[in-house]
């Protein structure tokens, strides 16, 4: 898969008020920068540095992070669902990329 | 022993264990205080342990390129700011933050992470009232995953 697609799971169906887990996979291969310690040249990392989790626009959680999570990072975190709608996450990398990606949830 | 002795003795010994301390701080912080104190603003050491946080992961990671962490909480989430992930011994300690929000429902986080070697991985969270606790949990790596 291409750097930045991203797989993002929730339940199809939810009662109201129900926390869930949002567990997302991105495909990156997240390298840190690195400096040669002789030559002092530096290898310009790729890493995903920002991810937010939106529930029908509104922004619920934002995450940083660096070179420090894994390639292909998987997150998993929780949402309180009060309505039907979509659960979106946007996140971008340190090379200018920008993504997004949907799932569907129903509120019973 | 004479009495003499024995006081010129101990007023020594007790010099000694008031300097060890004291000789300490001239030594540089270690990399995660620096990182923790930069981010955070607070000293590493004010942080107080809690048992109220529950940091999940392996005792021996097989591969220090993926260890996969979890964290949970009791402490409600509307009396959570942000929660922190460092490594101690990783080239930057600093891995990750999340800020939770009530829409979050509750305070949970799991993810994979890279180690570089054995150390102790530390979930730390910002209370909403400024005020810090935190969990540690050492992880043994035998092949690292950060060269």
């Amino acid at each position: 898969m291409a750097t930045g697609t991203a797989i993002v799971r929730v339940p199809k169906e939810a009662q109201k008020g129900q926390v869930i887990r949002v567990q997302i996979v991105i495909t990156h291969p997240m390298t840190p920068t690195r400096r040669d310690p002789q030559t002092g040249q530096e290898t310009p990392g790729h890493f995903l540095t920002k991810l937010q989790l939106l529930h029908n626009n509104q922004l619920v959680s934002e995450m940083n992070m660096g070179a420090g999570v894994s390639a292909n990072p998987f997150i998993a975190m929780p949402l309180k669902v009060e309505s039907s709608g979509v659960v979106k996450i946007a996140y971008e990398d340190n090379r200018g990329g920008k993504w997004e990606k949907t799932a569907e949830i129903t509120v019973k | 022993m004479d009495r003499r002795k024995f006081l010129l003795l101990s007023a020594v010994a007790v010099a000694g264990l008031t300097l060890a301390p004291a000789t300490k701080p001239a030594f540089a912080a270690s990399k995660v205080e620096e990182e923790v104190k930069k981010r955070l603003g607070v000293e590493l050491k004010a942080i107080k342990e809690t048992a109220e946080i529950k940091l999940t992961a392996p005792t021996i990671a097989e591969s220090g390129a993926n260890v996969p962490i979890t964290v949970e909480t009791d402490i409600p989430v509307d009396k959570v700011e942000r929660l922190w992930i460092f490594v101690d011994k990783n080239p930057s300690p600093w891995v990750t933050d999340v800020k939770f929000t009530p829409q979050n429902g509750q305070v949970f986080l799991s993810t994979r992470i890279k180690m570089g070697e054995t150390s102790n991985v530390r979930a730390i969270l910002q209370l909403k009232d400024g005020t810090f606790v935190m969990a540690t949990k050492e992880v043994k790596v035998t092949a690292g995953g950060c060269g």
